[in-house]
């Protein structure tokens, strides 16, 4: 397994045998959790009255921040996942989201589909999709301004990255909170959408092999020409200049000095038309947990190459070890040569 | 420290199954063998399939080997290799270690030339730690979708596991994966936990006489207010597989149309039951030839039928526990005699609660009226000896009550009880977190605070 799935096969596995045990004619009841990554939790419930009616509610610590997106409030987005749910048959949106939760779909039973069902197990993807949806709408309206006009406006020249004389950048910047110590921001500009990690390491081990692992994203792009056409990435110990201005300074000091920074720079060309924008998306919204799941596999692997180490090492030692055989024999007092042969009395 | 809203995630790494799920569910999310196919390194043979990390063609279908919970170790349905998502790791060096699968896609991989399969468990012990390691990574990644940084986790050992054990355990899941906080929980004591849901339970208490019987051994394990009594455990060598075996070989001597383990265990866990007294089953059986059922095995295709006759191994099969000489010719005392036994080693003072809670867990206990039949002898077997004590003391005892408690949640009694105590409140600060074993290391395992939950 190299990627992680962007849709949540327990999910899932959940309505499928829903499905099936309603299509046998004996509905099940459900009262489940079912989790993702970071603090994503969902809840799989039945209607008491109606045993084919169920719900599925999500809640996620990106959630709030997500809603902040929106200058429009908390509607958008809402709006945005119910375009993407009511079309599908069988699903509506509940009246209001279950207590403790942040957004619950209603699912009636006997109308769904397979198909249906994947797109349920992507209902995280799809929350973390928004704010990208908006700076894609976002690029839209800035690539088609003119240039010279928006600068005076909105804009502030970046001279860092050189390739390009001079961008316009809006002031927007999204900023999704998905876990305590690191945020995602996005920020659209004329030409281009930069999509900035900010990552974070309890773990002094894991701080190492994920610097290697940073590295790597930047080295393998100039190493390898077939990926020539992969988004350019970017590793920075310091905050971006993208987010100079927006970083709160409360932070404590210790924080900042650990973290890292990593940007994605996407050109057109990686969110031309909606499955590339899907892929794009669903990509980055797993990138930090497809990092840190890489971190844990080569840990893993050096533990079976220091396990075999042990091993062979154990076997040298053993090899000196004097035969017991001669004691259990009650034989205690056998005395050896040098050469290691047995003495004879 | 907002992982304190997520759910605890408990497994039970069982011999022949895994059980995975959050705490506070009510059953495993995912029941799959515990069973890793690992590529076979320098095999070129590179199977095309196309991957699409979306795509959700066979989504319905019980065929899917994602979806339905295992009942069976080895073998899974309708095997067919193309129904796995590729790993998609031809061409891409240095990942020769990503390249494996687990639970059902191990057994779907193992069919083609590429993979091999194993058990990284036997005998409810871990024996291959690096599977093992890569096995608890899959599952948290794959099927759980679970950061375990955020969660904290329940695992269960098998009774007189050695510290060392723990101490892998916790070395991999600290340091490989840096989960939140450890506990690690006897089995039988889970399963005692877990037989509070009975309604014959009054007290909640945790003593009692615990019977695990899984695939790959049956132990009796009593445990007193929580503390296993190691020195009284017994094992006995015989569990599911056996079962199923036994089944195998009394369908090879009748030459049926199909042998295979898969339909042995099959006809194990669909029609077998324990008889009251097996002289008389089996003249019940002669008189009644409705006894006998019939089981079709049906191929991949559903073209082609064979029919199975199912006979005498309905109550045959479970006997074994009862009569071990009809199946095996070294180990031959029955079920209820080692429980007896077991108790007896005990401190006299916990004997009569012991009696008093007789836990059944596993797979293996599942069998109809298995419950009944080990109370029934058991009791025998306690009257008698009071009936001689009283005979040679002269005096009147007060007699024994014997209670073997059976209930709905017994087949994973192991993961609900797990899943029960590690949903209370206090789960967490019976747990070792990743802090304390930065400090003191792996040896904070060796001990873990008692659950009272009284
Ligand atoms: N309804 C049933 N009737 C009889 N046997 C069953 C039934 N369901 C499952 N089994 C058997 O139970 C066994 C699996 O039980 P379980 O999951 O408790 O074992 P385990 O936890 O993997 O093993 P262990 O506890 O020994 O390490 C299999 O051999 C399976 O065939
Ligand atoms: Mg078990």
């Amino acid at each position: 397994m190299l990627h992680l799935q962007s849709s949540n096969l327990l999910i899932q596995k959940t309505f499928t045998e829903a499905l099936e045990a309603n299509k046998s004619g004996e509905p099940l009841t459900f009262d489940r959790i079912i989790s993702d990554f970071d603090y994503t939790n969902f809840h799989v419930s039945n209607d008491p009255e109606n045993k084919t009616q169920l719900f599925l509610s999500v809640r996620t610590k990106a959630w709030n921040s997500i809603l902040n997106c929106d200058s429009n409030g908390s509607q958008g987005v809402l709006s945005y996942l119910a375009a993407k749910y009511t079309k599908l048959a069988g699903i509506t949106v509940a009246g209001g989201s279950e207590s403790g939760f942040d957004y619950t779909l209603a699912i009636d039973l006997n109308q769904l589909t397979g198909e249906t069902i994947v797109q349920l197990s992507l209902l995280k993807t799809n929350i973390m999709s928004y704010p990208f949806y908006l700076a894609f709408q976002e690029f839209a309206t800035l690539s088609t301004q003119n240039p010279t006009t928006t600068t005076v406006t909105v804009g502030r020249f970046n001279e860092e990255t050189g390739n390009v004389s001079s961008i316009d950048v809006s002031s927007t910047l999204y900023t999704i909170q998905y876990r305590d110590n690191e945020n995602m921001f996005i920020k659209p500009s004329n030409d281009r959408i930069t999509v900035i990690f900010e990552t974070f390491f309890q773990d002094e081990t894991d701080k190492v092999f994920g610097k290697v692992f940073l590295q790597e994203f930047v080295d393998a792009r100039k190493r390898n020409r077939d990926i020539q056409s992969a988004p350019q990435v970017i590793f920075s110990t310091e905050p971006p200049l993208e987010l100079q201005n927006h970083l709160p300074k409360n932070n404590e000091v210790n924080d900042e000095a650990s973290k890292r920074f990593i940007t994605f720079v996407l050109f057109p060309r990686h969110f031309a038309n909606d499955e590339l924008q899907f892929k794009t998306v669903s990509q980055l919204t797993l990138f930090r947990n497809y990092f840190h799941y890489h971190i844990k596999c080569s840990k893993a692997y050096m533990h079976s190459r220091m396990r075999y180490r042990v091993d062979t090492f154990v076997k040298v030692l053993n090899r000196a070890k004097i035969d017991e055989d001669d004691e259990e024999n009650g034989n205690t007092e056998t005395k050896r040569t040098i050469t290691g042969r047995k003495m004879v009395y | 420290m907002s992982y304190l809203n997520n759910p605890a995630v408990v497994m039970d790494n069982g011999t022949g199954l895994t059980k995975l799920g959050f705490a506070g569910n009510d059953s495993p999310s995912w029941i799959f063998p515990t069973a890793i196919a690992t590529s076979q390194g320098n095999s070129t043979a590179s199977k095309k399939m196309t991957t699409n990390s979306t795509s959700g063609s066979n989504v319905t279908g019980s065929g899917n080997p994602y979806f339905g919970n295992s009942t069976s170790a080895t073998s899974f349905n309708n095997l067919n290799s193309s129904m796995l998502l590729s790993n998609n790791l031809a061409g891409k060096r240095g990942t020769e270690d990503l390249d494996f699968y687990i639970g059902n896609e191990a057994l779907i991989a193992s069919q083609g030339p590429s993979y091999s399969l194993s058990y990284p468990i036997k005998h409810g012990q871990v024996e291959n730690w690096d599977h093992m390691e890569r096995f608890w990574e899959n599952s948290i990644f794959k099927y759980l979708r679970t950061e375990p940084e955020d969660h904290f986790f329940l695992l269960t050992e098998p009774p007189l596991n050695p510290p060392e054990n723990r101490e892998q355990v916790a070395e991999i899941f600290f340091e490989s994966f840096n989960c939140a906080g450890l506990y690690i929980a006897v089995q039988a004591v889970l399963a005692l936990a877990a037989s509070w849901t009975s309604s014959k339970v009054t007290d909640r208490s945790l003593t009692g006489t615990v019977i695990d019987s899984g695939d790959g051994v049956t132990h009796v394990i009593p445990v007193a207010e929580g503390f296993v009594i190691g020195s009284a455990i017994k094992n006995i060598p015989i569990a599911g597989r056996d079962i199923t075996l036994f089944i195998q070989q009394l369908l090879r001597e009748r030459g049926e149309a199909d042998t295979s383990l898969r339909t042995a265990e099959r006809i194990k866990q669909e029609y077998c039951y324990v008889c009251p007294d097996i002289v008389k089953e089996f003249n019940k059986f002669d008189k009644n030839p409705d006894k006998f059922a019939q089981f079709i095995v049906e191929n991949q295709e559903k073209t082609q039928k064979k029919v199975v006759d199912v006979a005498y191994e309905r109550f045959l099969a479970p006997e074994i526990f009862f009569n071990p000489e009809i199946a095996s010719s070294d180990f031959l005392t029955p079920l209820p005699t080692i429980v007896d036994h077991t108790i007896q080693a005990c401190p006299i003072d916990v004997r009569k609660a012991l009696y008093n809670n007789i836990v059944l867990s596993g797979g293996s206990t599942m069998f109809k009226d298995f419950g009944r039949r080990l109370q029934r002898d058991l009791k025998g077997i306690v009257n008698n000896r009071i009936a001689l004590s009283e005979q040679l003391s002269g005096t009147k005892s007060t007699g024994v009550d014997v209670s073997v408690i059976s209930h709905r949640k017994q087949r994973n009694a192991v993961w609900f009880g797990g899943s029960l105590l590690a949903q209370t409140a206090e789960f967490k600060s019976y747990c070792h977190t990743k802090q304390d074993y930065d400090e003191y290391g792996p040896e904070i395992v060796r001990n873990f605070s008692l659950f009272n939950m009284v």
